[in-house]
């Protein structure tokens, strides 16, 4: 249960981001309404077998880790080096890529958390990060040598399970940090990343943790992208730029894209106490099911419901709504439409990042959660790139008698979908973010006013 | 197959478990303890034995990797004698 009067204060962050090097250079990016969707080399090699060529990927070269492939098995990466010493190569010895990229970011996060050794490594600190694939390619080059190339158990060596399990990465982040409260991973596929800070949330709000690391992670991957690409759902067409366009009438599809966001939460008298830099509080979060018994097609009600958990009776009306906004034909104009039957047409606005960096999966709710941190940061509110032109008709299931919310078409919402970044005063802004499974989660978060 | 020559291959392998500290390779005897000595990690004493078979062209058996002791000279022991076993 919640502690009455225990609040939730953000106090550090840290990711990795297709085409930035850092932070610092992920936000100049994002305001300056730039696109880090590449076309993609491996996409591209697998010509007429992938539909979709695009992605905001991120490279091991670009992240300074050099792969050492096995002797043994062919094409397996043995184990990766950090050509920037930033962490021990024992903690690398159990990592695949994506929980690497977790490390990297949580020192960045606990770096500007400021948590001193003693915090860190106390058991009032937990790791709570996920990820929405598998190690994908640990297991594929490990069970192909196996299964197809008759070699051994111990040729694809003693790593294979800490390298691919279900919450490596929280476990690496947990083996380096050395924290000693809880470590666990909660997985809700394009939810994850919100999700493991929701749950970090409550670990905090209801007096089980005073600090947790907390996040998601999608580590690059071909086998992911080639999972979504057979469900013909990726963005095929336009230039890479124009790819990821939320909300437009021409959207076909989302952009498969890869990253980690990490952020460190703290109990709010203890942050202050400490004199800590506070960069956001969380007000609320709230998840639910849509309860259709659907896997895929998103729920208006299920939606709405989410929206009455999260602000209640409060009154509080949203600055901003950092939507999901996927770039798929149904899932944005459910989105839209749940939002505007619950806020109405006026006095907020939309963002949506998925359209300048893609859809990160199981990293997208944590590094969009990020981007909603430096909106309030900065006071400016990012854009819903390329959503140039809104469907004047209405969509197709809000002609059925069985549509039950707004029957506007989705061009009447024009003013609150900016296509530009700009400058607002920003006090609250809600995240929202879906998975498959038909789950959806929503988080409140604020500036610190005291 | 000389022991010495055994043993050097074994520092070749030894050389790609980066969670050895590579310094300690310089003096490997017969007598050297991987775990106790050489601070490897007991998960890396499969990999070890992996390339050992590969680098050496044999294939042990499964009792005798159970029963393989942590000192340099039993995993010689081993390679010779799997080796003299065709």
């Amino acid at each position: 249960m919640e502690i009455k009067g225990r609040k939730v204060a953000v106090v550090g962050m840290g990711g990795v981001f297709p085409t930035c090097a850092n932070l610092e250079e992920f936000s100049e990016k994002l305001f300056s309404n730039k696109s880090l969707i590449r076309e993609w080399d491996k996409a591209l090699e697998q010509d007429k077998k992938i539909r979709s060529k695009v992605s905001g990927f991120v490279t091991e070269k670009e992240m300074n880790i050099e792969p050492v492939y096995s002797t043994l098995l062919e094409n397996y990466p043995e184990v990766f080096i950090d050509l920037l010493n930033r962490i021990p190569d024992s903690n690398l010895s159990t990592a695949d890529i994506g929980s690497i990229w977790a490390m990297l970011a949580s020192l960045d996060a606990v770096k500007m958390a400021g948590w001193s050794n003693n915090e860190t490594q106390s058991e009032g600190t937990g790791v709570v990060v996920g990820s929405g694939g598998a190690g994908h390619e640990i297991l594929r080059h490990a069970w192909h040598n196996f299964f197809e190339l008759d070699k051994k158990s111990r040729s694809v060596g003693s790593h294979t399970v800490d390298r691919a399990m279900v919450y490596r990465d929280a476990a690496n982040v947990s083996c380096l940090i050395k924290n000693r409260g809880v470590c666990e991973s909660i997985g809700s596929a394009c939810a994850t990343g919100l999700g493991n800070i929701g749950y970090a949330y409550r670990l905090i709000k209801f007096g089980l943790q005073d600090r947790v690391v907390a996040g998601g992670v999608e580590g690059t991957s071909l086998e992911t992208f080639v999972g979504f690409d057979a469900m013909q759902v990726l963005s095929r067409g336009f230039s890479p730029e124009e790819s990821s366009r939320p909300f437009d009438k021409d959207r076909n599809g989302f952009v498969c894209s890869f990253g980690a966001g990490i952020v460190c939460l703290e109990e709010y008298e203890m942050a202050k106490a400490r004199g800590a830099n506070i960069l956001a509080v969380i007000d609320n979060y709230h998840n639910n099911s849509d309860g259709d018994g659907d896997m895929f097609y998103p729920s208006f009600n299920g939606q709405q419901r989410l929206w009455k958990g999260l602000l209640g009776e409060t009154g509080t009306k949203p600055d901003v709504v950092k939507a999901h906004g996927t770039s798929t034909p149904a899932g944005d104009a459910i989105e839209l439409l749940s939002i505007v039957d619950c806020l109405g047409s006026k006095d907020y606005h939309i963002s949506a990042p998925k359209s300048q960096f893609g859809h990160m999966l199981g990293a997208a709710g944590a590094v969009e959660f990020i981007t909603a941190i430096l909106m309030l940061q900065k006071q400016k509110v990012l854009p819903c790139l390329n959503a140039n032109h809104l469907n004047l008709e209405q969509e197709n299931f809000q002609k059925t008698d069985k549509w039950q919310g707004p029957t506007s078409p989705l061009a009447d919402f024009r003013d609150i979908l900016p296509q530009q970044s700009f400058e607002k005063e920003i006090n609250y802004i809600t995240c929202l973010n879906y998975g498959f499974g038909g789950t959806n989660s929503a988080i409140l978060i604020s500036k610190d006013n005291s | 197959m000389e022991r010495q020559e055994i043993i050097e291959g074994l520092v070749e392998i030894l050389k790609t478990i980066r969670t050895i500290d590579q310094e300690k390779l310089k003096s490997v005897t017969e007598e050297t303890d991987f775990i106790a000595d050489l601070g490897t990690p007991s998960t890396e004493l499969i990999n070890i034995a992996a390339k050992a078979e590969q680098k050496f062209d044999v294939e042990f058996d499964d009792d005798d990797i159970d029963d393989l002791g942590s000192k340099v000279k039993d995993i010689v022991d081993l390679i010779i004698r799997t080796k003299e076993k065709g």
